[in-house]
């Protein structure tokens, strides 16, 4: 009969054992990495904050280019957080060599000297400014530099329920023009029980609440003035617009609004406001399509171009806020050269039609080929086609400053829409706040350049 | 250390022998520090570069201009200057002190009432204990979307339950933290505190550990004095687990100045900034806002060390008279 002692060292055998039969098994047959380079080529490491579908559909890009040479290899990372990661890396001068961000990363990134400037794939003609549409183009730039390039764009459109429309009786081939236009037809779509609750918003500037700031320039208004850098969010037209946002809470009730914001779903659920009927007109992307592809697979929707106020209206220049994806050098990176023929594949219009389609996207491009109109998945991309193509699309205000802009207008939007301030007092506070850090941030780039004669 | 260290004591015959047995023991001395110091390298290396050289260098920092990616540029006292008429800045404070006067008391008495609950021998307790406890392991975004759906305004079991006794007094329940900014502003930073009692277990266990330290005897005289159950734990308990409650308070007050996950995932600071506390706005600070940088960063986070450590030299210097250490 073993004692208890045998008993002890047997266990102690065996569990020693099997700790080393584990270490074994994950050495020989554990988890391998993901991106094994071959030796004999230049390796490149591209970050990038797509995963699922959108990652994988880059990740055929980066296989495509990989399989077109024998030169270079591309190795795709999907990381989270990315532009906290991407600028702590170039601080620590061990950057990737590409880096995909958002585009209102551009101005904060060249001012700071994170990234370098790309206008040899332009000088070279490797590529054309004249491809792209005009806003895309000065998304690309900061201050007259070509920094960043654009593989994939949204333009924000009017999506609007059909089937909605002819229950009210307006004229589902007749979306509003204008803002009057908007109010009237939210008007005729609201179902209003008598108590005030809102069983269904014919429009409603919180959903999805993505783009708080950008009312004023559907009014012809803006938020910064980038070459004197002053900013003008309390400007007489951006007071106008946000007046007219107040008009809503006024109309409806503070309460009543909330409680139809409380009892809306995710944006990526069938409990989505807009596709479960809850607010028949939104303010959205072209990537929405996917989401009602899946959800709500039958809604009859159609897109047309944001309502303006009528006394900038022109039907042939739609106003649509230019919402993109970038893709970056940073400064420091290891392999420039290899990681700019790399950009210049993204580019070529073909890639560019791949990946716009797979993010459900309109094209960066000018020009879009007939099959790619006609295979995108939202039908009505050729709406936020001519919306991208538009002399007055706009972008994001371009000042490294702009989070907190938009911020301060984030949380300025809520005080009016809660009808707590005037919208003369909250842009007037947003005003002061904004050109105080604007004054700062230019005194202090101002006395770096004369801290490092003049580079900076 | 090992014992192979101390050096051979050779019995002096004269002056020349006692300063070779002088010189000896110094450099067995020395070389006993240097194992010393072998041995707590691992500790010490990981101390100096990642506690002391930063902590240093967040100093300097706090000093300068600097934006991660250029050379930090001196600008004296600027950013410090900068906190004393940044509005926002003074929200954050505002609304971290606000938690923690919330959260501290509330946490505090919930985790005492508990444990003194789960003290008495009822059956079952060991589950009840670790039932207790088990929240503290949930990962803090898993407990975050779940008390984001409890809160939900329209479908949220917390209002499913209000609903039907506050709405026949015409009152509607609260719209707790909400989607996009949607959030009720009044509750929204009540509903954190709230769910700040959800992680007790920790110091559920700790008083726990304290009043089962509490002699019997104290318990037994207190009978014969007539005292009922309530002056037992006022009278007995309270004083005696009275430095365990201390302890757990100066680490609520740490824990609660540097509130960040809660916030930062269930309301991102909303609605209209009630929930934007002062780790949130550092965050920011040093990674979002580029017109404000690390230097700003640095120096928040120093006026927030130094803050604590007034408070808790405060709390301990308060503590004097009302603390009972019992002699070993």
């Amino acid at each position: 009969m073993p004692t208890a002692r045998t008993v002890m060292q047997w266990t102690r055998r065996g569990v020693l054992g099997a700790l080393a039969a584990g270490g074994a098994g994950l050495v020989l047959a554990g988890p391998r990495r993901a991106h094994d380079a071959p030796s004999d080529r230049v390796v490149i490491d591209y970050w990038e904050k797509w995963t699922q579908d959108e990652g994988r559909a880059m990740q055929n890009v980066v296989d495509r280019f990989n399989a077109s040479q024998s030169r270079i290899f591309v190795r795709y990372f999907s990381i989270s957080d990315i532009d906290r990661k991407a600028s702590i890396a170039i601080a620590g001068g061990s950057p990737p060599d590409i880096v995909g961000l958002w585009n209102f990363n551009v101005p904060g990134y060249a001012t700071s000297g994170a990234i370098q400037p790309l206008g040899d794939l332009f000088d070279s003609g490797t590529l054309r400014m004249d491809d792209y549409a005009p806003a895309v183009r000065r998304l690309m730039m900061h201050r007259g530099t070509p920094y960043a390039l654009v593989n994939t764009c949204g333009t924000v459109g009017l999506y609007y329920n059909r089937k909605l429309f002819k229950e009210a009786g307006l004229d589902p081939r007749r979306p509003p023009r204008t803002i009057a236009e908007l109010d009237e037809y939210a008007a005729k779509l609201a179902i209003i029980e008598p108590s005030g609750r809102i069983e269904r918003a014919g429009f409603v500037h919180t959903e999805p609440g993505w783009w708080t700031w950008f009312w004023g320039q559907y009014f012809g208004g803006d938020l910064y003035d980038q070459p004197t850098d002053r900013s003008t969010a309390s400007s007489a037209i951006n007071t106008l617009a946000y007046e007219w946002v107040a008009t809503y809470p006024q109309r409806y009730g503070v309460k009543n609004l909330v409680a139809l914001q409380a009892g809306l779903g995710n944006y990526g659920s069938g409990q989505n406001a807009f596709l479960s009927g809850r607010v028949a007109m939104v303010l959205q992307g072209p990537w929405l399509a996917n989401v009602i592809a899946r959800y709500a697979p039958s809604l009859d929707y159609a897109v047309a171009a944001p309502p303006v106020d009528e006394s900038i209206y022109r039907a042939d220049e739609p106003i649509s806020l230019l919402d993109s994806d970038v893709l970056m050098l940073p400064s420091g990176c290891p392999h420039p050269r290899e990681s700019m023929e790399f950009l210049a594949f993204t580019q070529r219009p073909d890639v560019v039609e791949y990946l716009s389609t797979v993010h459900c996207k309109n094209s960066p491009l000018l020009r879009a080929s007939d099959e790619f109109l006609a295979n995108h998945p939202n039908r009505s991309v050729s709406v936020h086609g001519e919306l991208a193509a538009s002399p007055r699309a706009f972008i994001f205000p371009r000042t490294p400053a702009w989070p907190m802009f938009r911020d301060e207008m984030e949380a300025g939007f809520h005080r009016i829409w809660r009808l707590e301030d005037s919208p003369a007092s909250v842009l007037k506070k947003v005003d002061v706040r904004m050109q105080q850090a604007l004054d700062v941030s230019r005194r202090r780039l101002e006395r770096r350049r004369a801290a490092t004669g003049g580079v900076s | 250390m090992s014992r192979s260290s101390a050096p051979p004591v050779v019995a002096p015959t004269g002056v020349s022998a006692r300063r070779r047995s002088q010189g000896s023991l110094q450099v067995g001395r020395e070389v006993g520090v240097l194992r010393g110091l072998l041995w707590a390298s691992p500790w010490l290396v990981g101390f100096i570069a990642f506690m002391a050289v930063p902590v240093g260098m967040s100093l300097y920092y706090s000093f300068t201009d600097y934006n991660l990616v250029q050379r930090p540029v001196f600008i004296g006292l600027e950013n410090y200057e900068r906190m004393i008429t940044d509005d926002l800045f003074w929200k954050a404070v505002g609304n971290t002190v606000l938690y923690a006067a919330m959260s501290i008391p509330l946490c505090t008495v919930a985790a005492l009432v508990i444990a003194s609950l789960l003290n008495k021998p009822i059956m079952g307790v060991s589950i009840y204990r670790a039932a207790v406890f088990l929240p503290t392991l949930v990962p803090a975004v898993a407990s975050a979307m779940v008390w984001l759906w409890l809160y939900n305004g329209d479908l949220g079991l917390i209002n499913r339950i209000l609903r039907p006794m506050l709405e026949p007094l015409g009152v509607t329940p609260p719209n707790w933290i909400g989607l996009r900014g949607s959030g009720d502003k009044f509750w929204a930073m009540p509903a954190l505190v709230f769910m700040s009692v959800w992680s007790v277990g920790q110091s559920v266990v700790i008083y726990l550990a304290a009043m089962r330290d509490v002699p019997a005897a104290l318990y037994e005289a207190a009978a014969l004095d007539g005292m009922g159950p309530v002056a037992k734990f006022r009278h007995v308990t309270l004083p005696a687990i009275s430095p365990v409650i201390l302890f757990s308070v100066i680490t609520s007050i740490i824990n609660s100045s540097q509130i960040f996950g809660a916030p930062y995932i269930m309301t991102q600071g909303g609605p209209d900034r009630a929930t934007y506390v002062y780790s949130m706005y550092l965050y920011d600070a040093a990674f979002v806002y580029d017109a404000l940088g690390m230097g700003y960063a640095s120096a928040m986070a120093w006026v927030q060390l130094v803050v604590i450590v007034l408070l808790t030299v405060l709390t301990l210097v308060m503590s004097r008279s009302l603390v009972y250490y019992r002699a070993a």
